[in-house]
């Protein structure tokens, strides 16, 4: 039996090893990605999944050097915007029935993998964290995931949001102000030291 | 520098995206103003505790099979 490799041209078969080399290695991070965009499993999957043939597809205009991990998550915040933004929540709003009902079907979902469960718990316990940064409005929430979870540069989310990095600037220095206002408490309460700087 | 100016800086420097100009301009405001440095530790702290408390999953094993699976036999 001829082995389906073979057909494949050189070109194309180096295309899919670079592929699975660079872009396949990003899946935890798009996947979370999606979550906290569609707050649904099934919807995140489907976005992931189609991010990644659109990705294989246009794989050929990836600039190589620049950071494909950027790369597939403008195109997932594409795909999002296309599929789901006529259901999109208003910014400024948080439903925390949503959330809870978030949190516990990431826990099934969670399940299914290898992770220690106890990490599950361990995250559980700051669902007010979660909850404090959904509560942001969507144009600060996004830009402080994309800087402090997911460690893009500026620049990376100026592209991303198709915004000047001075806004990305301005937007991250504001949502981290009513941020720090909502996560007061729980900063005292978990002993982050607010004196420190004294 | 005054105060003002500092808080916005503040965010940016927690990332390491000031320029060298502004870096030294706020370096030598916290040096002189305690209120800005008690400031600038809060801000480090807020960006703690999120990377540290957002729940972060794996992405289910048959999705990364599926996902490897359709990128190697399109051809």
């Amino acid at each position: 039996m001829k082995d389906k490799k073979q057909l494949l041209s050189p070109q194309e078969e180096l295309k899919q090893k670079e592929f699975q080399q660079e872009a396949v290695a990003h899946i935890n991070a798009l996947y979370n990605y999606a979550l906290h965009l569609t707050m649904n499993p099934d919807d995140a999957e489907d976005l992931v999944q189609e991010t990644y043939l659109k990705a294989y597809k246009f794989f050929n205009s990836f600039e190589r050097g620049t950071n494909c991990k950027a790369w597939l998550f403008k195109i997932l915040k594409n795909n999002y915007i296309n599929k789901f933004r006529k259901n999109a929540r208003e910014p400024g709003k948080v439903d925390y029935d949503l959330i809870k009902d978030f949190y516990h079907t990431i826990k099934d979902v969670q399940s299914d993998t290898t992770e220690a469960e106890s990490d599950f718990f361990h995250s559980l316990l700051h669902e007010e964290v979660y909850q404090a940064l959904q509560s942001l409005p969507e144009e600060f929430r996004e830009v402080i995931q994309l800087c402090d979870i997911e460690g893009f540069t500026y620049e990376e989310i100026a592209n991303m949001v198709e915004s000047p990095i001075g806004t990305v600037r301005s937007r991250l220095y504001r949502g981290r102000k009513l941020l720090r206002a909502k996560l007061e408490d729980y900063a005292k309460k978990r002993g982050y030291d607010t004196d420190s700087g004294e | 520098m005054n105060c003002n100016k500092a808080m916005v800086l503040m965010s940016a420097a927690i990332d390491g995206e000031l320029t060298p100009k502004e870096e030294e301009e706020l370096v030598s405001h916290l040096a002189e103003c305690p209120e800005c440095r008690a400031e600038f530790q809060d801000a480090k702290n807020t960006k703690i505790i999120i990377r540290e408390r957002i729940v972060r999953v794996q992405a289910p094993k048959t999705l990364l099979e599926s996902i490897v699976r359709m990128t190697t036999v399109s051809s």
